[in-house]
């Protein structure tokens, strides 16, 4: 028997979280036939109808010549962003159970929640792009280095907004519905089918408080060779993250016991 | 050993604030079995979340020394579109054991036969205690907390859980709430009573019960 104050905490805490994306895995994935399939299925589909749409309507993508390419880096990347801000919302009440197990803390099913997501969207990333490149649809990115970390501040950023919404959806459980109709212009402000430097200044500016836009044009300016945005502010990105995930961690320690 | 060190712990319910702990200070010795008393609705099994850290207190810090156990027969954390296998898979890799000789000792004990490879939302309340208690059973704890178990299954299958318990106690130790008086006796040595806030903690099995008694009387 291994006794646990002989255990180190952290590879307890480690092995729970392990544990418990496993069990997500399973329950995400494994009630639905061909579940991973849908992950992918989702994007191919939105991409396919946006390529098609303005394919109708303009010559040329805003960068490029590519339009899948165009909106693939513009709609996968918002979907991963959604994904974890909305899933992460009821984290707490799906997992509600859980906590009854002593080893199993809140931040741990957290973070076994944005494990598994941004498992699935970095394996929907690669295998789309990949077809995107064996089809001659698109080139490598031109800076991977930039393009991961561009997906890498969307992860957190999701995170921050997802337990932020956890957060308020424990104290006030109407907050799903009306987060769902705030943020539903959020597909069409974030860049997903245009670039914000088609826009004039004063709208420019307007757009430009939106973090996802930034995400998504920093995306674009690694995988692009030439692509250069006046209207991209990493640091203010990178800032708006850090202050969204303390205020998300901060809050879910405060009202931790409105759970437990 | 578990402590208790300025433990308060209050329930809000349509306005009124009950308390259920009003700032426990008290060591539980880690060697004796021991009864948690006290009337209806006075928290016992809220004390019981407090102790294995499925709640957690308003104020104050509650410490274990040793590995506890959820409250025992609890099914709670049980997925209902997962198979009986993977829940206790679960289980298993969670607190670092054998995920393959936790499930066949599951399997084993629990008798569930083929019903192990379905979906618990497809099983009775019977099949799904019996996974439960299965489950409890297979990872080692040096604290099993027992809340009101009501032995499950036909007689044969309750002989079985009282053998497997009585192996068990050889080892580790048990905090038990039980309505049944000769249940008490039988397990525990030493007992608490749970009484508007405070907690009164008796050597002798015996004094417990007769405090009980006598605050039900009053």
């Amino acid at each position: 028997m291994s006794d646990a104050k002989a255990e180190n905490p952290f590879l307890v805490q480690l092995r729970v979280i392990g544990a418990l994306v496993l069990r997500e895995t399973k329950v995400t994935f494994g009630a639905v036939q061909l579940g991973y399939m849908w992950a992918i299925l989702e994007p191919v589909l939105g991409t396919a109808i946006l390529t098609l749409v303005f394919s109708f309507v303009t010559r040329h993508p805003p960068i490029g010549t590519s339009f899948p390419l165009f909106f693939a880096t513009g709609i996968i990347t918002f979907q991963f962003y959604q994904k974890l801000s909305s899933s992460l919302m009821t984290v707490f009440e799906g997992n509600r159970g859980l906590m009854a197990y002593p080893l199993v803390k809140e931040t741990d099913v957290v973070i076994a929640r944005f494990t598994l997501i941004t498992a699935t969207y970095l394996f929907v990333y690669i295998v789309f792009f990949s077809a995107l490149i064996v089809f001659g649809l698109a080139e490598f990115p031109a800076n991977l280095g930039v393009v991961l970390l561009a997906v890498a501040s969307v992860a957190l950023l999701g995170l921050g907004a997802g337990l932020t919404n956890a957060v308020i959806y424990l104290l006030w459980p109407t907050w799903a519905r009306v987060e769902a109709i705030i943020t539903r212009p959020m597909f069409f402000l974030s860049g997903v089918f245009f670039i914000p430097d088609a826009f004039p200044p004063h709208i420019r500016y307007i757009l430009s408080w939106n973090p996802m836009l930034h995400g998504i044009d920093w995306f674009r300016t690694g995988y692009y060779p030439h692509y250069k945005s006046a209207t991209l502010d990493v640091p203010y990105l990178l800032f708006y993250v850090m202050i969204l995930l303390v205020i998300a961690f901060s809050s879910e320690r405060l009202f931790r016991k409105h759970q437990k | 050993m578990i402590g208790f060190r300025g433990v308060r712990k209050t329930y809000k319910m349509s306005g009124v604030r009950k308390v259920i702990l009003d700032g426990l200070s008290l060591d539980l010795p880690g060697d004796k079995n021991i009864a948690i008393l006290g009337q209806n609705g006075a928290g016992k099994s809220t004390l019981m979340r407090l102790i294995a850290g499925a709640e957690l207190p308003d104020a104050g810090r509650i410490m274990r020394y040793a590995k506890v156990s959820w409250p025992l027969g609890f099914g709670g954390g049980f997925n209902g579109t997962m198979s009986g296998v993977e829940n206790a898979r679960f289980v298993a890799r969670m607190y670092g054991e054998d995920p393959d000789e936790v499930i066949s000792y599951v399997e084993e004990f629990s008798e569930l036969g083929p019903s192990m490879r379905l979906p618990i939302k497809t099983y009775s309340s019977g099949m799904r205690a019996r996974l439960a208690f299965g489950v409890s059973m297979a990872i080692e704890f040096k604290y099993y907390l027992i809340d009101e178990i009501t032995a499950v299954g036909d007689a044969r299958f309750k002989k079985k859980c009282n053998e497997v318990f009585e192996e068990k106690l050889k080892d580790s130790n048990i905090l038990m709430i039980s309505h049944s008086n000769e249940m008490l006796r039988r397990y525990c040595q030493s007992g608490c009573v749970l009484h508007q806030g405070h907690l009164y903690y008796y050597e002798d099995i015996s004094d417990a019960i007769d405090m009980h008694n006598h605050l039900q009387n009053q």
